[in-house]
């Protein structure tokens, strides 16, 4: 017994150190940069970008008005084929589905469609169902069941959708919050909130009827904080839109250290919007201010 | 027998011898140094003279009416100024340590940070309390804005001319915010007796006795009569509550009659409707609290009932854009002021209008076309507004000119400078001019 108490005391010990590492040494590596359509027409302050596991690249063209559709396999960039539909004029987030359904969400009408894979208008996402009905989505989010978690800025809540877009369940926003800019759900099913203003990620695990603090203020860390993501091991990727640089969390809500800095050049930021990793830890970020969308791998 | 006697008196002996050591000592501990009797105080004014003219004002600080120089002074060295014992902002609290309650919701600045020789004086004045000025003039000399304000203004509300001490606490309120002796409402139904006929008749028969008073009136005085901030929504002024609210004979009679936006659209329509027609609106408006978010319902001392100028207001969200600017504007005036007089630093840190809290003369409020919500989607022209660019540089800019780093970005203003500001002079994002040339001009680096 004593024994093991002992062998138990030197793995944690041991441990503390080796995880710091981990988080340490978690790096972006800039790869290739998207500039342009399969024609050559540029991006213009682009917001949204989605990604998948069978290599998809969809980007939000927001400034355009469109979507554009590339594939990023084994560092090579592919693609680039205009979406453009007349429900879609100012795309600032996208998502796709495990049916290869593209959804995204207008600013203009702050309203979510849905298109089919070949991008031909398929409906909006209404959350049949919710009480009450209308709402004003600021941000959403699809597992990987194809569940529609859509952040209603205008009823303080999360709302959770079926894949046909009935209202299954609603979680309130945190008491005292104050602008909460976007919400990801994780592996597990977490849904996890940041909030710009107070600087504070929350999180409310799967069954979950409310949202609890996750981590500390970001405040010293962070500008900004305007969007987030999760990658496969449940790692936090957030958007610092003033300070050009994304902060990284544990699946605890530690922060774990900063990638990438504010710039012009390839690899930097410039007011960063909505970010995705994918299964093999690629990352694409939506690079508004310099009207494109960089690719990074993950290093260590 | 005798000899027991002889040592029960050698014992008393011994005793006595004890006690005497004992009395000395203590005799001798407290004034080891043979001190004159009036070496704590009056002896001073031996060589200082001059005080004397001071001990004939009305008040006097304790210690200076005992003759306790000694209590704050150290009568042969210190580490201190003027020979305190103790450090000027720690050593009235050594006795005074009541007046800032643990517990305090609101502390006065200069309290806080032991500055009391702002408003007292240490020895003696003329004013009650040893204040350095009396009634309102010794707080209006720091609170110069309030106190323009209050000579200007038409209508004063009357405990204001009886006294800030009235309402405020001087050090520290354990009950308010704005060192308020009460919370608000307690302090207004204080004077105010809502159950009065003309008091519910001037509200409308709303039950307004646990209302906050001051989102309607002004606690110091206006130009409006019934003190009512200058500006005050229409519905109001023409005592049209039930436009917004439920009636006061219901169980809610403060409940809204539509939530966010749905509200004000009511008679905005068209403010509303331009802005949600627009490519970006700004979140909060289309939230929970919408309108609300930014202005008053009822009354502000603003223009277009904004809780504040635009500085202050969206810095309650844009916190990190304000405390790079107040940062930023220290170091301006501190660097400044390191000059020789008559030189000059060429180049602010700061963008002006951040400085004057005019945060919309490049933003749209409510929404916009443009990304950050600009006003204009040309930042050249947006710039131009206020800066003669050609007159500035002969750089090439427009929507002709492609950025040399990204064929997506042509040159404009913000491809050199940062308008919120960068921590190098000319908000330019290097920290020198060469460096940021030769970001595109690669040719000239080094």
């Amino acid at each position: 017994m004593a024994l093991s108490l002992r062998v138990l005391f030197i793995i944690t010990v041991l441990s503390y150190p080796l995880l710091g590492l981990a988080a340490e040494s978690l790096r972006l590596r800039h790869v290739v940069s998207v500039y342009a359509d399969e024609k050559g027409a540029g991006l213009r302050h682009p917001e949204g970008v989605a990604c998948n596991d069978k290599s998809l690249l969809l980007v939000g063209d927001t400034g355009n008005g469109r979507l554009v559709r590339f594939t990023f396999q084994e560092g090579n960039l592919k693609g680039g084929t205009e979406i453009r539909i007349p429900q879609l004029s100012y795309p600032i987030r996208v998502q796709v589905n495990s049916k290869g359904e593209i959804f995204a969400l207008d600013g203009k009408t702050r309203r979510i469609v849905r298109l089919a894979s070949d991008g031909n208008f398929k409906g909006y996402v209404t959350a049949e169902g919710a009480p009450p009905s209308s709402m004003v989505p600021k941000s959403f989010k699809i597992d990987r069941d194809d569940a529609i978690y859509i952040l209603d800025v205008l009823s303080a809540r999360v709302l959770l959708l079926n894949a046909d877009g009935k209202f299954q369940k609603q979680i309130d926003f945190p008491k005292e919050y104050g602008f909460i800019a976007d919400l990801a759900v994780d592996l597990k099913g977490s849904v996890i909130l940041i909030d710009s203003v107070k600087g504070r990620a929350f999180s409310a695990a799967k069954n979950a009827t409310s949202f609890s603090p996750l981590g500390g203020s970001l405040k010293e860390h962070l500008s900004f904080p305007a969007s987030l993501t999760t990658d496969i091991r449940g790692t936090i990727f957030i958007t610092d839109e003033n300070g050009g640089t994304i902060g990284v969390l544990s699946q605890d809500g530690s922060f774990l250290g900063k990638q990438l800095s504010m710039g012009w050049n390839e690899g930097l930021l410039y007011y960063p919007s909505q970010v995705c990793v994918n299964e093999k830890g690629e990352t694409f970020i939506a690079d508004r201010g310099n009207s494109r969308v960089q690719v990074f791998i993950s290093v260590k | 027998m005798k000899g027991e006697y002889m040592k029960l008196r050698v014992k008393v002996l011994f005793l006595l011898i004890i006690l005497c050591l004992c009395v000395s000592s203590i005799a001798y501990s407290q004034n080891k140094y043979r001190l004159k009797p009036d070496a704590a105080g009056k002896n001073c004014l031996n060589c200082h003279d001059n005080f004397k003219s001071v001990l004939k004002k009305q008040y006097l600080h304790t210690p200076v009416k005992t003759g306790q120089c000694t209590g704050c002074h150290d009568p042969h060295a210190a580490s201190h100024g003027k020979l305190l014992s103790e450090d000027t902002n720690k050593i009235c609290i050594k006795c005074h340590e009541a007046v800032m309650p643990k517990n305090a919701r609101s502390t006065h600045r200069v309290a806080m940070e032991g500055n009391c020789v702002k408003c007292h004086d240490p020895h003696a004045s003329d004013h009650k309390n040893v204040l350095v000025k009396a009634g309102n003039a010794l707080c209006l000399d720091c609170h110069k804005k309030m106190g323009d304000g209050l000579a200007k203004i038409k209508f004063r509300h009357s405990p204001v001319d009886k006294g800030c001490t009235n309402c405020h606490d001087a050090h520290a309120s354990t009950k308010s915010d704005h060192l308020l002796k009460n919370n608000l409402t307690a302090l207004c139904v204080g004077c105010h007796r809502p159950d009065r006929p003309n008091f519910l008749k001037a509200h409308m028969n709303y039950p307004v006795a646990n209302s906050r008073c001051s989102s309607c009136h002004n606690p110091h005085g206006s130009n409006t009569p019934g003190i009512f901030f200058d500006t005050v929504h229409s519905p109001v002024s023409k005592k049209m509550c039930s436009q917004c609210h439920e009636a006061p004979t219901t169980p809610n009679p403060f409940q809204i009659k539509r939530a966010g936006l749905d509200l004000c659209r009511g008679c905005h329509n068209n403010t509303v409707s331009e802005a949600l027609n627009k490519n970006k609106v700004h979140w909060p408006l289309v939230d929970k609290v919408g309108c609300l978010n930014c202005h008053e319902p009822h009354a502000s001392s603003h223009k277009n009932l904004v809780m504040g100028d635009s500085g202050t207001l969206c810095g309650k969200c844009h916190s990190d854009t304000m405390s790079i600017q107040k940062k930023l504007l220290e170091r301006e005036k501190k660097e400044a002021a390191a000059l020789p007089k008559g030189q000059v630093i060429k180049g602010a840190l700061t963008h002006n209008p951040i400085n004057e809290g005019n945060c919309d003369a490049c933003h749209s409020p409510h929404a916009s076309d443009n990304t950050l919500l600009m006003k204009q989607q040309s930042m050249v022209e947006l710039c131009g507004t206020c800066h003669d660019w050609l007159k500035h540089t002969s750089h090439p800019m427009g929507e002709k000119v492609t950025d040399s780093r990204n064929k997506n970005l042509k040159v404009d203003c913000l491809s050199c400078h940062r308008s919120h500001g960068t921590g190098y002079r000319y908000l330019i994002p290097f920290p020198t001019q060469t460096d940021l040339c030769v970001q595109c001009h690669k040719q000239f680096r080094r």
